[in-house]
């Protein structure tokens, strides 16, 4: 980071554009209340949201260049894959891990104190974080006795869990850390865990025989095909949703490479979708899959 | 041709992938709006197999994305 004393034609731009800002701000606040004439309020109000614009536009390019001066803002552009390996107590852990370390404690901390001050608390007609929790709750229940046919306990709460982790690893990245997430080897183990219950739930319902049975429906010579498509769940669940997260950083990554030292307020509507709303579809998308895989497993062919 | 330039190529190559899954994406879209416009009380079912569709959809997308990506990052050095 280097202090290079801005020259005087940066500096007048800077004020021009600080003063530009904030008297088209001042102005809009003087129309704030209009005459009514004979066109009623139409033409003030477009006249003060023009001066808005204007406004916000100057002082985020007085900002920009405030920050550009100083040599301050535009970071390189870095992204790799495998994510930067950090020394705990003498063990290589890669950051990732350690980050999801802490949003699992954090998660048990919440549900402990949920359960000490809270769940004690609850009332016939649910109000507010009774009311959260009770939709919560009864959502992933209904998604799950929809795709496995059946209530099952178990099975719900296993998907809730991972569902919390989900968000929570999501809103570790409003606080700049890497979320865990965009590791392949995270999402890879929990897509095992899927494959893993896939084979269990299927060989429970229907007996090892039965579900060895069902690589041979309707024709024998489809088997092969059968066994490598139940090979590619695991794969293709895991690279689904760390090519998405990957995704979503590397373009917010390269928005604020290009934008520089103008990287003030832009990012963050960005964020919003993906950081907020994007990762939430891929983790209901993921839970979705799950569940239809294992629907599929343990569903009963005549 | 120097190899970092076969590696840009071979990775702009292998996100094309995003044509297809782009089509097939607007193709299930419009049919869904079809169903609903045709069937506006099925609104809730169409709209879970969409979202399921488009995941199924979009991953030949991410695949490919993936895949430029390890080329990008490890192919290089």
């Amino acid at each position: 980071m280097q202090f290079n004393m801005p020259s005087v034609g940066k500096w007048i731009a800077i004020l021009l554009s600080l003063l530009l800002g904030i008297a088209a701000l001042v102005l809009r606040a003087r129309i704030a209340q209009p005459e009514k004439t004979e066109e009623g309020y139409k033409p003030a109000k477009k006249k003060r949201n023009l001066l808005m614009m204007a406004g916000v536009l100057l002082l985020w390019l007085c900002s920009g260049l405030f920050l550009g001066c100083f040599g301050l803002g535009g970071r390189v552009f870095q992204v790799a894959i495998s994510p930067e390996r950090m020394n705990i107590l003498g063990f290589s852990v890669s950051s990732t891990v350690f980050v999801s370390w802490i949003v699992i404690a954090a998660l048990a901390l919440l549900a402990l104190l949920l359960r000490v001050f809270v769940i004690p608390r609850f009332k016939e007609t649910p109000r507010g974080i009774q009311l959260v929790l009770e939709t919560a709750v009864s959502a992933i229940n209904d998604l799950t006795k929809e795709k496995y046919g059946h209530a099952n306990e178990g099975l719900a709460s296993y998907f809730f869990a991972l569902a919390a982790l989900f968000v929570g690893s999501a809103i570790v990245e409003l606080f700049g850390f890497r979320p865990p997430t965009t590791d392949l080897s995270m999402t890879l183990s929990y897509a095992l865990v899927t494959f893993v219950l896939i084979n269990f739930y299927g060989i429970y319902k229907k007996g090892v025989k039965g579900r060895l049975q069902s690589f041979v429906r309707p024709k024998a010579i489809i088997a092969p095909f059968k066994l490598l498509s139940d090979l590619a769940v695991p794969i293709s669940l895991a690279c689904r949703l760390f090519g998405n997260m990957l995704g979503g950083m590397v373009v917010v990554e390269l928005v604020y490479f290009a934008l520089g030292a103008f990287s003030v307020g832009i990012p963050a509507v960005l964020g919003l979708y993906f950081n907020a709303f994007h990762p939430l579809i891929q983790f209901f998308i993921f839970i979705n899959l799950s569940l239809t895989f294992i629907g599929e497993a343990v569903e009963e062919v005549e | 041709m120097t190899d970092i330039g076969l590696i840009a190529i071979g990775a702009g190559l292998a996100v094309l992938t995003g044509a297809g899954a782009g089509l097939g994406m607007g193709i299930a879209t419009g049919k869904a709006v079809e169903a609903v416009a045709r069937q506006p009380e099925a609104n809730s079912k169409i709209n879970a197999l969409l979202l399921l569709g488009l995941a199924l959809t979009e991953s030949t997308a991410i695949y490919g994305f993936v895949t430029a990506l390890v080329m990008i990052f490890t192919m290089g050095k």
